[in-house]
């Protein structure tokens, strides 16, 4: 009986001293923070901006950011604040300082540097989000083409309850457009510190123009690729011929040596470049009627298999093959010549290839030759070479790729021509 | 020892479970990366190499101690050198687990402060695991094991969970060059690390309760064989995931990974799997050294009771863990000494008595013909 009541006392204390209940932290006395973005600051090394979901808002009507776009009426899912700052956890208690409730991390999905201070090298901010506990290594790096705070400030959720569920969907969108890539965190980290591979972030930005009738051919780069208009991935973050309430855009890679940002690509750079690597899964593209001069045929493009990469020395000098394999479906075809014909397929299929073979040929010289990185990973294939990472390190794959030759090889095999098998002329 | 203790006896799995959890949990504290440390990409390999010379050396061990069985290692120093010896021994082995007790409750202790409880005080915290090694003490051992052999399944799964979790990640680039820190670091250098086997000397402890030696040689086989398998696929997935050097950075190397679980919206934060399958692990791991612990103390001084020892031990375990001045301190005592020089006690030391004891066998032998 006493030992009964030795146990119940102590299993009653226990109830009352683990349970916690005297500083617990409710969820709703935390602000969750969605996103991150780090700008040079003005009169100390940092200005962060902080962009923090406001709970009780979500799934109301007039869903926005922030006033100044025009959208926001109501109550907002979000709010956002700036502070300059020395350090990245000196801003955090910056900010705690005059919010009502304490910041929590734990739910943070985007981490949005400038691309001025990404030049600089981001080592030093990527290490502090690293040891941190509450950081995610599943939460998206990006690269804003200007200010990482305009960007953050001018996002408006136009379609999305849930600010989070904005970035996901949005980051993730490279699975079926395939102009951004898999920049989360743990991934850019985890390439920033391999001697065969270079990291990528998203290309992120805010509209440059207000307007469409304001926009010019000049925002494009297509003509960096010797093509007379512009195609759908022709463009990077910021640049897009668009309107909407939205005034800001993803499109392309920024692409870093270690942790310092090196150069852009655009979105159909991007697109290769996921094509190179085997994480394209499927998207429209846009390809040049082999024989009607000025029409397009579009085409469903999927990876039928992972690429297949290969890499040989010859003295210094990296020789390497890829060979990308895709099939297509037809979705559009302009001119309506009977492309369904499989003699005229098969025409298609090697223009298409030719095209493709060119513009990844470009990409492969551009960050070979003028960013000097290895995006795509070659270094993991001739990695396997060597017996010893002592052996590995003496070669110095880094100093070596820029010399690199290609051979490059497009296997594209058009598969179905949609809902109908055979065009026929329109009557007039 | 009361009737109560003389009656234990510890079938076949549950002497199997114990093994698996006490040479496993190190997989939930620095294994992996300890691993990554020694060899660089081929920490796999180093783990293989590391099982195949234990089971080598248990062999060995066994082929000694069979003529011994059913005497533990302070009945093989009695049967030595008398009570001299006997107090020898067992005092080596109470420094040995009071040792390891405190560096591991620390480091447990300070795990569980990084990842969960961060702004409670280090001594708060221990006071949790130091709980259930004191109510431990007071169940007995028999309890605990049963307990164990329930728990283990349980915790597999989780960890098997974790480490398909991350398939995703799996790169076999990241293991290249297939000999990484090259040939000396491992096959000659890696030697030492046998050591991440050290607890094994426990199951020397509790011969007497396995009756037939087969049983015990058969039961030890099978735990060592598992968590050879188990301490591979960790150092293997580990470095699948992480690069080398970028696995030389991670402070729970396996948390880590629980972090990486994400498919889609519904099934994410896989460090809950890992926080609740760590924190039993730790408790039995803690709980089963302090049980070790008290039993020998009891047997080196041939004291009737053990019961009035658990609160001394457990407040000298106590205060001994929070003597080093930091994690980085308890970090170093771990990896940089017991699992580098632990082999001295657990293997040498052992052989050493089973050599004596069989020397003396057979002068004794001699003699008596």
């Amino acid at each position: 009986m006493k030992k009964t009541t030795i146990l119940f006392l102590i299993a009653l204390i226990s109830n009352i001293l683990f349970s916690g209940c005297y500083d617990r932290i409710e969820i709703d006395d935390q602000a969750y923070v969605m996103a991150i973005g780090l700008d040079k600051g003005k009169t100390n090394f940092l200005r962060m901006t902080l962009q923090i979901a406001v709970p009780s808002a979500s799934g109301k009507s007039s869903l926005g950011s922030e006033e100044e776009n025009g959208e926001g009426e109501g109550p907002k899912s979000v709010t956002t604040t700036t502070v300059e700052t020395p350090a990245i956890y000196s801003g955090f208690n910056m900010v705690n300082t005059y919010i009502s409730k304490r910041l929590n991390f734990s739910h943070t999905k985007a981490l949005i540097f400038s691309s001025e201070l990404a030049k600089e090298g981001i080592s030093e901010y990527i290490n502090a989000f690293y040891r941190g506990r509450e950081f995610r290594n599943t939460m998206f790096i990006g690269v804003s083409t200007d200010s990482a705070e305009d960007y953050i400030r001018k996002i408006n959720y136009v379609l999305d309850v849930n600010p989070s569920k904005f970035y996901e969907e949005t980051f993730y969108s490279y699975l079926y457009t395939s102009f951004n890539a898999n920049t989360h965190f743990f991934n850019f980290y985890s390439q920033a510190k391999c001697s065969c591979s270079s990291p990528v972030a998203t290309l992120v930005g805010v509209d440059k123009i207000g307007s469409l009738n304001a926009y010019s051919i000049e925002y494009s780069t297509f003509m960096e690729k010797e093509r007379e208009n512009y195609l759908e991935g022709d463009f990077t973050a910021g640049n897009i011929p668009k309107e909407y309430k939205n005034k800001t855009s993803m499109m392309g890679l920024a692409v870093f040596n270690g942790a310092k940002m090196v150069g852009e690509l655009d979105g159909q750079e991007t697109r290769y470049h996921l094509m190179l690597t085997g994480e394209y899964n499927y998207s429209y593209l846009t390809v040049p009627d082999p024989e009607s001069e000025g029409s397009f045929i579009l085409l469903n493009v999927k990876q039928s298999r992972p690429p297949r990469h290969s890499v040989k020395m010859m003295g210094d000098t990296p020789i390497i093959n890829a060979r990308i394999f895709l099939e297509a479906d037809i979705l559009s075809i302009q001119s309506g010549i009977n492309y369904e014909h499989a003699s005229k397929m098969h025409k298609l299929e090697i223009s298409t290839e030719e095209f493709l073979e060119k513009d990844m040929m470009m990409l492969l010289q551009k960050i070979s030759k003028d960013y000097r990185v290895d995006i795509v990973g070659f270094g993991k294939k001739i990695k396997g070479k060597f017996m010893t990472l002592d052996k590995w390190t003496e070669f110095d794959w880094k100093k070596k790729y820029p010399n690199a030759d290609f051979d490059l090889v497009v296997d594209l095999k058009i598969r179905r021509p949609g809902l109908i098998i055979k065009t026929s002329p329109y009557e007039s | 020892m009361n009737k109560k203790e003389a009656e234990m006896n510890i079938g076949n799995w549950e002497m199997a479970a114990l093994v698996i959890l006490i040479l496993c949990t190190k997989i939930f504290l620095s294994f992996p990366r300890l691993m990554a440390e020694s060899a660089g990409q081929a920490g796999w390999i180093l783990s293989i190499y590391v099982s195949l010379i234990t089971i080598t050396v248990f062999w060995f061990m066994l082929r000694l101690y069979k003529k011994h069985y059913g005497k533990d290692l302070i009945d093989l120093g009695e049967h030595i050198g008398g009570a001299a010896g006997r107090i020898f021994v067992g005092l080596i082995i109470i420094g040995f687990t009071i040792y390891v007790n405190s560096v591991i409750l620390r480091e447990f202790s300070e795990d569980m402060k990084i990842i969960s409880l961060s702004i409670s005080p280090i001594s708060f915290v221990s006071l949790f695991f130091l709980a259930a090694m004191i109510i431990s003490a007071y169940v007995g051992l028999e309890a605990l094991v049963r307990m164990n052999a329930i728990a283990v399944p349980i915790i597999s799964l989780g960890y098997i969970i974790i480490m398909l979790g991350v398939g995703r990640y799996y790169d076999l680039s990241k293991i290249m060059p297939l000999f990484g820190l090259g040939f000396k670091q491992i096959f000659i250098n890696g030697i030492t690390r046998i050591s991440i086997f050290s607890e094994l000397l426990i199951v020397f402890m509790l011969t007497p309760n396995l009756k037939k030696f087969n049983n015990f040689k058969k039961s030890t086989y099978i735990g060592i064989v598992i968590s050879s398998v188990f301490l591979t696929i960790s150092s293997l997935v580990y470095l699948l995931v992480f690069a080398y050097p970028h696995a030389t950075e991670s402070f729970l190397p396996i948390y880590q990974l629980a972090r990486l679980v994400d498919y889609g919206s519904f099934f994410q934060r896989g460090e809950s799997v890992f926080l609740l399958i760590w924190a039993v692990a730790a408790m039995l791991y803690l709980s089963l050294g302090f049980n070790v612990l008290l039993q020998s103390f009891k047997k080196t001084f041939k004291l009737d009771h053990y019961k009035p020892l658990i609160l001394p031990f457990a407040v000298i375990i106590f205060t001994l863990s929070l003597m080093p001045p930091n994690l980085m301190s308890v970090i170093e005592l771990d990896t940089g000494y017991l699992r580098k020089w632990g082999f001295i006690i657990s293997f040498g030391f052992a052989i050493l008595l089973f050599v004596l004891a069989g020397l003396k066998k057979t002068k004794k032998k001699g003699e008596a013909h």
